[in-house]
């Protein structure tokens, strides 16, 4: 027995030793504070938009600091996205960024704040947590679950309103720009989606 | 009455689900859990051990559409539908009545649906809820007067019940999608969905008064009133909600398609 114990000790430090910090253990708590930190933080930038066509700039900063476009962006496209050069990648986070800073700005009417109802958050692994929410917005309620991952901070990796994931929606259809023409084709239908015209 | 006003006639046509029952709109809240694996049962792997890192647990939404070509004609076509038609029927509703009467109206056709709820949470087993719904109708009925305001929303219990419908139902007694399928004027769909739209289009007393009216008899052209004024009201936000599917996509058709999808999933496993 007591040699089991003494097996068990040591393994466990050696573990601990060769594997440096223990695996990071998400905390459902701090990341939901984060995320309504973070949402406050985007409807009270939202709320000086003097105009709809104004929120893409002035929430991009904010954006920016809570959510994680780099993790979006590279699950978006999937598997090709280790085919992509640095340049490639740098240029498919910075179009991609934009197209989401745009989706979530559409949704915003600057002054229409949500009622938003946190419900109790969920962390289905190590470094994530989701949280689901009830929002009315609008005289409609919708069910938005937030996803967020410890990156630097926890940051928002994905939303899924009403059952539908963003980073899904787009892994569709960036995987099948990939299977037609590479990293280029992604990158040129993401220009493409960028330029259209609202 | 030989004669019967072809507007009506058209939106008869499109008093079925357009939009309204067999489009991109459901109540169906993901389960956190599920959000982990966001379609395993809905989705297929890209390739084996094709993620991006450790915490990537998406794929592409996967639902077979052996008649692409044809459907992806449909979808311009309905696109091209709503802008001529559509959209501005859905303006000038706008433009004619005040939002707090159109919220009215929204609460009175969607209490009015209780009996899809009602039959199709029974039908899959979800006798409380059954019974939420109830509680809901009653309430709303009673002291919302007849359903033109949600009076079920100051009762805590009443608030957030997750809508069921007859795709749902059949997807719960494990009948799969079968191909996907863009309809004429009603948008993304399946096969399964398609059988449950029908199934939607029955329960709902909106539509009743049509199947009481003879084939070819147009004296009871006003049964036709009802439908075409539910779909007339729901225009504003299924146009919405279809424009949030496409808008900002790098593939406007698989976009739409991908949404539907996860949403109909979303809703089933609710």
């Amino acid at each position: 027995m007591i040699s089991t114990r003494l097996f068990l000790t040591l393994s466990t430090g050696f573990v601990m030793l060769t594997t440096g910090l223990p695996p990071l253990q998400a905390n459902p708590a701090e990341a939901q504070a984060r995320l309504k930190g973070a949402v406050e933080e985007v409807l009270r930038v939202a709320d000086r938009a003097p105009s709809k066509a104004a929120l893409p700039n002035l929430v991009r900063p904010v954006l920016n600091k809570h959510i994680s476009f780099s993790t979006m962006t590279r699950r978006a496209v999937g598997p090709g996205w280790s085919k992509f050069s640095a340049a490639q990648q740098a240029q498919a986070v910075q179009l991609f960024s934009q197209l989401i800073v745009r989706t979530y700005s559409d949704k915003f009417t600057p002054g229409e704040h949500p009622v938003i109802t946190y419900k109790a958050a969920v962390t289905p692994a190590a470094g994530r947590v989701d949280v689901p929410t009830s929002m009315v917005y609008k005289g409609s309620r919708y069910a938005v679950i937030y996803r967020m991952e410890q990156a630097e901070g926890w940051k928002i990796t994905d939303v899924v309103i009403e059952g539908v994931s963003m980073v899904a929606n787009y892994r569709t259809q960036l995987g099948a720009q990939y299977n037609k023409g590479g990293a280029q084709a992604v990158i040129n239908s993401l220009n493409q989606s960028v330029s259209r015209p609202k | 009455m030989k004669t019967a006003p072809l507007f009506f006639r058209m939106l008869l046509l499109a008093a079925a689900p357009l939009l309204t029952d067999c489009s991109l709109v459901k109540q169906a809240p993901l389960a956190a859990a599920d959000l982990a694996t966001t379609g395993t049962s809905t989705e297929k792997p890209l390739t084996t051990g094709s993620q991006t890192d450790e915490l990537d647990d998406y794929s592409e939404v996967s639902v077979g559409d052996p008649l692409e070509g044809f459907n992806r004609a449909t979808f311009k076509m309905n696109d091209a539908l709503y802008t001529v038609f559509f959209r501005p029927v859905s303006k000038g509703y706008e433009f004619i009545f005040p939002k707090p009467l159109r919220s009215s109206l929204d609460n009175a056709f969607e209490n009015a649906r209780y009996p899809v709820r009602f039959v199709n949470s029974t039908l899959q087993g979800k006798f409380k809820r059954a019974g939420r719904e109830t509680g809901k109708f009653f309430v709303n009925t009673i002291f919302g007067l007849g359903g033109l305001f949600k009076t079920s929303d100051k009762i805590p219990d009443l608030t957030d019940v997750p809508a069921e419908d007859t795709g749902q139902t059949l997807a719960t007694w494990h009948i799969p999608h079968g191909p996907y399928l863009v309809l004429p004027f009603f948008g993304p769909c399946t096969l399964r969905e398609t059988a449950g739209m029908a199934g939607d289009y029955a329960l709902n007393p909106v539509n009743w008064g049509l199947f009481w009216r003879k084939g070819g008899d147009w004296t009871r052209d006003w049964t036709a009133i009802p439908p075409a004024a539910n779909t007339v009201r729901s225009l504003p936000d299924q146009l919405a909600k279809y424009d949030a599917a496409i808008e900002n996509s790098v593939d406007p058709y698989i976009s739409a398609r991908s949404t539907y999808i996860q949403n109909r999933n979303a809703a089933a496993n609710e």
